[in-house]
C-alpha cells in the first residue's frame, strides 16, 4: 500500500488538537514536548508498528517506551485514536481514578508497553524488551523516544554501551532533539552536542533526520530495519510547540495551561477535522 | 559443635538451575556479578538466559523491567546496596510499581555478609529501604538450603521479590528436610513463655545458643524465625506475643527500618509488649570478620542473654 503521507500529517494534526483539549480541559501537562514529539508518535502508530487495538497485549506485537514520559499526552492521544480505548476518555488525563495517569502507568492505560516517566530510564525498559524478544524468538521492533535533556542521565549511556555490546537490532531510539529542556537550552543546561558522535560512539548506527517529516522518519526506521548487528538511533531535529505559533521558541510551554483564548486560537490554527 | 559452610550465594545458583530445568521464562542478569554466585554451571548450561550487562546496576534493573513485561522471569543478583541504593528508583517505578516479576538477589547482607570489605559492601540498610516500597516480597533466609529453597518458592510470587544473601561462608542453621516456610514465622526453640527472640538470617545460630544459655539459667524463651519480612505474619507474631509479653529483635541490619521496626509495628498496633531491638544502632560497621563484627556491634550471645534478660525485668516491673 502506498504510504499516504497527507494522511499520517492529519494524524499527527489530530494528536496535536487531542493535547490541547487534554491539557486545557485537566488544567496540567506538559504541551509543547508533546507536540515535538507528535509526527514520530503518529507515524509510529499510524504505519509502522505491528499492533492490534483489540488484542493489545498479543505477544507478536511492535512495543514503543516513551522515555520523555512527560508527552504522554501525544501518545495518549495516539493510543485513543488508534482504537485502544474511547477518545472521550482522554480529557481525565490527571484527574482522580482515570486510566490516564499524569505518567505512562502501563498497567492502566489500555495499549501502553511500558511505564516510564523518570527522564534516563526508557532505554534500558526497551533493551529488556528487546532483549526478551531475542531470547523468545519473537519477531518484533521496540521502539523508544527520548527527549534530548535527559541524555544527561547516566543510565542512558550504560544502556546504550549495553545495547550495541549485545547487537541488539529489533532495538531503534528516536532522540527528540527539540533543544530544550525544563530550564532552558540544552546549550545552557547541559551542553549534550554533538549528540550523533556520541552514539556513533557508543556503537549505534546513527541517523539524524528532520523530526516533523513524515517521509524521513519512515524512510530513517526503513534503514534501521536494515541494520542487523547493531541498534539505532535517529536523531529527529524537533522544535517545542511545532504546530501552533505561539508555542514555539517560548519555552513556558513545558508545562503550562491554555486560557480560553489560547485555547480558540490553537483550534482555529490546528484546524481539519475533529 | 562443629561448623559448617553452607553458601548461600551457592544456594541462589542452585535454586536458579533447579527453577531453569523446570521452566522456559528464567533468565539470570548479571551485572558483571555472575562469578560472585558461581554462576558458570548456569552459563554453560543456558548461555542464551545469561544476560551479562556489565557493572551497571540502573540498568540492569531497567532491563530486568522490559524482560519481565515481556514473557520472562529476571532473577538479578549483585551487591545488596548496588540494587537496593544505586538502583533503588529502577526497582520502585520501573518493576515495583506496575507489578513486574522481577526477582532481586542482594549479596553482602549484613556486617556478616560484608566483613573484611567495610561499610562500601556492608549492607545494612537493604531491608528497611525495601519494607517502604509498596508491593514488595522480602525474604531473609538464614543458610545456603533454605536460599536455594526461597528461591524456588519465589517464582510464584506476584509482584517483585528480593531475597537476601551474604558472602558465601554462611553456617548451616536448618537441616535439609526443613521446608521454607514463605510468608509464615517458624518457631525454632520453643523453651516456655518468658521472652521471644525474633530473628531472621546469619545470626540465628547465634540466637539459638543465647535460648540454651537463657534455659540453663532457668528462663524460658522461644526462636522464632521470621524469614519473610514483608508480607509479615503479623498473626503468628502478635500469637507468640500474647504468650511472653516481651522480646528481643535481632537482625544484621539497621534497627531503624528492619525486622526491629517490623515487629516494633505490631507491638505498638496490636500486641503490646517490651521490646528490646538488637542490630546496628544507627550507626555504620567496619571491616572485620563476620563473626567478631556480630560481636562487636551488640549482636553477641551474651549481649543477646542480657537482652533478654532486661526486657523480661522490665515486663515483669510492668505486671507489678
Amino acid at each position: 500500500m502506498k504510504t499516504d503521507i497527507q494522511h499520517l500529517n492529519d494524524c499527527a494534526r489530530q494528536i496535536r488538537k487531542d493535547v490541547v483539549e487534554m491539557v486545557y480541559r485537566s488544567k496540567d501537562g506538559h504541551p509543547s514536548p508533546s507536540f515535538s514529539a507528535a509526527d514520530i508518535i503518529a507515524a509510529l502508530y499510524f504505519h509502522i508498528m505491528r499492533v492490534d487495538p483489540k488484542n493489545p497485549l498479543w505477544e507478536e506485537r511492535d512495543r514503543f517506551v516513551l522515555s520523555k514520559g512527560h508527552a504522554c499526552p501525544a501518545l495518549y492521544a495516539a493510543l485513543a485514536r488508534r482504537g485502544f480505548f474511547p477518545p472521550e476518555e482522554l480529557t481525565t488525563l490527571r484527574f482522580l481514578h482515570s486510566n490516564l495517569q499524569g505518567h505512562p502507568y502501563q498497567p492502566k492505560t489500555r495499549g501502553l508497553d511500558a511505564t516510564t516517566g523518570s527522564l534516563g530510564n526508557g532505554v534500558s525498559v526497551a533493551l529488556g524488551i528487546a532483549l526478551a524478544g531475542r531470547i523468545r524468538k519473537k519477531e518484533y521492533q521496540v521502539y523508544a523516544i527520548t527527549g534530548d535533556g535527559e541524555l544527561g542521565e547516566g543510565l542512558i549511556w550504560e544502556s546504550a554501551m549495553a545495547a550495541s555490546h549485545h547487537k541488539v537490532s529489533n532495538l531503534t531510539v528516536f532522540i527528540d532533539n527539540n533543544n530544550y529542556q525544563s530550564g532552558g537550552t540544552i546549550e545552557e543546561i547541559s551542553g549534550t552536542y554533538p549528540i550523533d558522535e556520541k552514539w556513533h560512539s557508543f556503537g549505534w548506527h546513527v541517523q539524524s533526520i528532520d523530526g516533523h517529516d513524515i517521509s524521513q522518519i519512515l524512510e530513517a526506521v526503513d534503514n534501521a530495519h536494515q541494520v542487523s548487528d547493531r541498534p539505532s538511533v535517529i536523531i529527529a531535529k524537533t522544535i517545542k510547540g511545532y504546530g501552533l505559533s505561539y508555542m514555539i521558541g517560548d519555552n513556558s510551554w513545558h508545562k503550562r495551561v491554555y486560557t480560553d483564548e489560547e485555547y480558540a486560537q490553537a483550534m482555529e490554527e490546528l484546524g481539519g477535522k475533529a | 559443635m562443629k561448623k559448617v559452610v553452607d553458601s548461600t550465594r551457592v544456594g541462589f545458583r542452585d535454586g536458579l538451575i533447579e527453577l531453569a530445568e523446570k521452566r522456559e521464562d528464567i533468565v539470570f542478569v548479571s551485572t558483571d556479578s555472575l562469578k560472585v554466585v558461581k554462576g558458570e554451571p548456569f552459563l554453560e548450561k543456558w548461555p542464551d538466559k545469561v544476560i551479562e550487562l556489565g557493572i551497571s546496576e540502573q540498568n540492569g534493573v531497567g532491563v530486568c523491567s522490559g524482560l519481565a513485561s515481556s514473557g520472562l522471569i529476571p532473577y538479578i543478583c549483585t551487591y545488596a546496596g548496588f540494587l537496593t541504593m544505586r538502583a533503588c528508583e529502577q526497582m520502585r517505578t520501573f518493576v515495583a510499581y506496575p507489578k513486574l516479576k522481577v526477582r532481586f538477589v542482594g549479596a553482602n547482607g549484613g556486617l556478616h555478609g560484608g566483613n573484611r570489605e567495610g561499610v562500601s559492601h556492608q549492607f545494612i540498610e537493604d531491608i528497611g529501604l525495601l519494607r517502604t516500597i509498596p508491593g514488595f516480597s522480602i525474604l531473609c533466609p538464614a543458610d545456603g538450603e533454605q536460599v536455594r529453597k526461597a528461591i524456588v518458592a519465589s517464582v510464584d510470587i506476584a509482584g517483585p521479590v528480593y531475597i537476601r544473601i551474604g558472602s558465601g561462608k554462611e553456617e548451616k542453621v536448618f537441616g535439609s528436610d526443613q521446608p521454607f516456610p514463605l510468608g509464615k514465622i517458624r518457631v525454632m526453640q520453643d523453651n516456655g513463655n518468658k521472652v521471644a527472640l525474633f530473628a531472621h538470617g546469619f545470626v540465628l545460630n547465634r540466637v539459638l545458643k543465647a535460648a540454651e544459655i537463657l534455659a540453663e539459667k532457668g528462663i524460658g524463651a522461644k526462636v522464632v524465625e521470621v524469614a519473610t519480612v514483608k508480607p509479615l505474619d503479623r498473626e503468628g507474631i502478635k500469637d507468640i506475643l500474647a504468650q511472653t509479653g516481651c522480646a528481643v529483635t535481632i537482625e544484621d541490619h539497621t534497627i531503624i527500618g528492619g525486622l526491629g521496626s517490623a515487629i516494633a509495628e505490631v507491638i505498638a498496633e496490636e500486641s503490646p509488649a517490651v521490646l528490646a531491638r538488637l542490630g546496628l544502632q544507627d550507626t555504620y560497621g567496619e571491616s572485620g570478620f563476620p563473626e567478631e563484627l556480630l560481636d562487636a556491634y551488640g549482636m553477641s550471645v551474651e549481649n543477646i542473654v542480657a537482652c533478654a534478660e532486661s526486657v523480661i525485668r522490665k515486663k515483669e516491673k510492668q505486671r507489678q
